[in-house]
């Protein structure tokens, strides 16, 4: 038997991402990574199949959303999961010089900091969302008392954090605040261009992509998050691009 | 000090009652003349006194000692009040219950008037313990603690943490106002851990004819999760919480000697748990019996016969979890396997199976050259024996034909022979040499010599 090296491999047919139910479970924040990743993955040409299970969470390695199995590795979030890639010979941000790359960090680590933490905020640490949206979703496939001892318990967790990260005296105006900013530093990165590196989409345009059409898409106890998205037109067109070049043989 | 006062006696019928002339030449009533007197001196009881009460509240121990008062001649009198002793320390609060009967004293006392008095000595409000404990090829320590009689309504609450080889768990018990058992326990196996908080409220057990019957109902939140990166992903998928809500029956009939090595007599256990329709996530129904007969041959030797078997069946959709599941092999079972190492698997993880049988045929004799006997060496004991069984998954679809058939292919099989140590009457340990034969691809054997510990045996 000849011992093949895992990250030698090629790309299997029958890889795999794996998140929380769509149409009853899966929360904002989940969706937004998870579509990132899909996102990235179509751009490298790489097939993956979505499954929807009620226990990805728990199922992943790191606890977050998505994850892949691919061959016998299984692979969390989107840093590990360009890294992974990148060993398999796929990259999309090749092509970028050192400063160039160092920029793109820059940005991804800002459209986590500041649209992930925003969402993340809205959904669990605003009391309307979370008791109308947040807790009944999250809770949906367990029955009763486990489905709100868990509920309660992912609330609790996400607001011990944003007190930690020093976002839990923030108010939700100046959440969305925060969202505005970020998404005018990202409007005046991208400009006129199809993709923020000019014409080749890298996992920078995979994350934005992913946060921003889920914003854009997602119904929510109040609009004001897509209405503050809305107000650039070239972040529109932008996922609007995306999702004709990438998903237009699914609707989202 | 707590009094009780005296009820009014029952009314009696006939010439029994009332002063009669032997009765006023002898007014106290001292020991001596006590002892002359036999059943037909008639007394009354006017009083019964509890000294000694503390925290405990009175009107839990009225009902206990009402017989007392019924009684309407000495030897009864004392018949009563001894059972009188019995209830009162049965509650589980008292450590000493002394009975004094004596003579009424005072204005109101008749000739024939009997005081009775107990005098108890109350548990003392929290107590600690150690101990260690020996499971199927595990072992922990116990520190316990214990409260009788907490709001002095003998309402009992015990603490217990349990640190072991595989297992880590802490609990709560609570006798009143409903009996009842709450724990959280960790256990880690390999590459799997499972952390239950498990409570179990309302469980009654009680005897019938010739069998005992238990029914309990149980609450358990479940969740399991993966150690480590190099988990299977058949475990990775069973990773999650879930909530099992069950109630279940359980009948055994137990005519052995002793539970363990037992000489003569028989043992049926049946069990079935049904979850799901009492609220929860699971939902399946679980059968499993055992049973044994032992025989004493010639020469001081016992053949023991034993079969084991079970079947989860799910309902609805879902797949079964793999904590509801079987598990067979190793020191304790199919001996000459690794522990629950025989059944379906991926990539070395033992996923479990939804039917199972096993069995086993023993022979144990004293030690050859019977060395110690009379004294250690009779808690060694040699045994031959001879081990088959089977566990597989079941496709329900597919009818009982079809299931007998999958459960008699692929049989495996160990024998061999050893040494078995009895301890006390709670464990036993072995040490054996086994040929495990009909081993199946995936099954991990222990041939050779094998040493196992526990408390339940095939």
């Amino acid at each position: 038997d000849l011992e093949v090296e895992p990250a030698a491999e090629p790309w299997p047919e029958n890889a795999t991402l794996y998140q929380p139910l769509k149409e009853d479970q899966i929360l904002l924040s989940d969706h937004a990574s998870s579509l990132a990743v899909q996102a990235y993955l179509r751009m490298c040409g790489l097939p993956v199949q979505v499954l929807c299970r009620v226990n990805s969470e728990f199922m992943s390695p790191s606890g977050k959303i998505p994850f892949i199995h691919v061959g016998n590795q299984v692979v969390s979030e989107l840093g590990p999961i360009v890294q992974f890639t990148k060993a398999k010979g796929h990259s999309l941000s090749d092509g970028l010089d050192d400063v160039q790359r160092a920029e793109m960090k820059a940005y991804m680590e800002l459209v986590n900091n500041m649209l992930l933490t925003a969402e993340l905020y809205i959904q669990w640490c605003d009391d309307a969302t979370a008791a109308e949206i947040s807790r009944p979703r999250y809770s949906s496939p367990y029955s009763w008392p486990l489905s709100k001892i868990l509920a309660y318990q992912k609330q609790w967790e996400v607001r011990r954090k944003m007190n930690a990260i020093g976002w839990g005296g923030k108010t939700l105006q100046q959440v969305y605040e925060d969202v505005s900013q970020c998404c005018q530093a990202l409007s005046q990165r991208l400009g006129m261009q199809p993709y923020f590196f000019n014409k080749q989409p890298t996992e920078l345009d995979a994350l934005v992509f992913g946060h921003l059409f889920t914003i854009l898409t997602t119904r929510l106890t109040s609009s004001e998050l897509a209405e503050r998205v809305k107000s650039y037109s070239n972040l529109l067109s932008f996922c609007r691009r995306i999702e004709q070049t990438y998903f237009e043989d699914k609707s989202s | 000090t707590g009094t009780l006062h005296s009820l009014d006696p029952l009314p009696m019928q006939g010439p029994e009652l009332g002063i009669q002339a032997d009765d006023i030449e002898a007014p106290e009533v001292e020991q001596e003349p006590k002892q002359e007197v036999l059943e037909n001196k008639n007394v009354v009881v006017q009083r019964v006194h509890i000294d000694g009460l503390g925290r405990t509240k009175e009107d839990l121990l009225t009902y206990e000692i009402a017989e007392v008062f019924r009684a309407n001649n000495l030897i009864d009198v004392m018949r009563k009040s001894h059972e009188a002793r019995q209830k009162l320390l049965r509650l589980g609060i008292f450590r000493k219950v002394e009975v004094n009967i004596d003579t009424s004293r005072g204005e109101d006392a008749l000739p024939n008037g009997l005081d009775v008095t107990f005098e108890v000595t109350e548990l003392r409000r929290m107590t600690g313990s150690y101990n260690t404990m020996v499971g199927n090829n595990e072992g922990s320590m116990v520190l316990g603690l214990r409260l009788p009689n907490v709001f002095g309504r003998a309402e009992k609450l015990t603490f217990q943490f349990s640190y072991g080889t595989k297992e880590t768990s802490y609990g709560l018990s609570f006798f009143k106002p409903q009996p009842g058992h709450f724990e959280r326990k960790l256990k880690k196996e390999k590459f799997l851990f499972i952390n239950t908080t498990y409570s179990k409220t309302g469980s009654c057990s009680f005897p019938m004819w010739k069998t005992n019957q238990t029914l309990k109902w149980e609450g358990v939140w479940r969740e399991l999760g993966c150690l480590g990166q190099n988990a299977s992903f058949a475990i990775r998928n069973e990773s999650g919480h879930s909530l099992k809500s069950s109630l279940s029956h359980a009948m055994v009939v137990d005519t052995r000697n002793s539970s363990i090595l037992p000489r003569k007599g028989g043992l049926l256990k049946i069990h079935q748990e049904l979850a799901g329709y009492t609220g929860g996530d699971a939902r399946f129904l679980k059968e499993d019996f055992e049973i044994q007969l032992n025989k004493t041959l010639y020469w001081d030797s016992v053949l023991s016969a034993s079969l084991w078997g079970g079947l989860l069946l799910p309902f609805g959709d879902a797949p079964t979890c793999i904590a509801d599941r079987f598990y067979l092999g190793g020191p304790t079972s199919i001996r000459g396997f690794s522990m629950y190492s025989m059944g379906p698997q991926s990539d070395g993880d033992y996923l479990g199976g939804e039917a199972y049988w096993a069995g086993g045929l023993h022979l144990y004799t004293p030690l050859p050259f019977r060395p110690g006997r009379g004294g250690f060496g009779d808690l060694f004991r040699t045994h031959f024996f001879l081990n088959a069984g089977n566990l597989c998954n079941l496709h329900y679809g597919e009818g009982p034909q079809a299931h007998l058939k999958k459960l008699a292919e692929c049989i495996r099989w160990s024998y061999g022979l050893g040494i078995v140590l009895r301890l006390g009457n709670i464990a036993r340990l072995e040490l054996n040499y086994c040929i495990p034969m009909g081993v199946q691809s995936g099954d991990r054997i222990c041939d050779g010599i094998q040493f196992g510990a526990g408390i339940r045996f095939l």
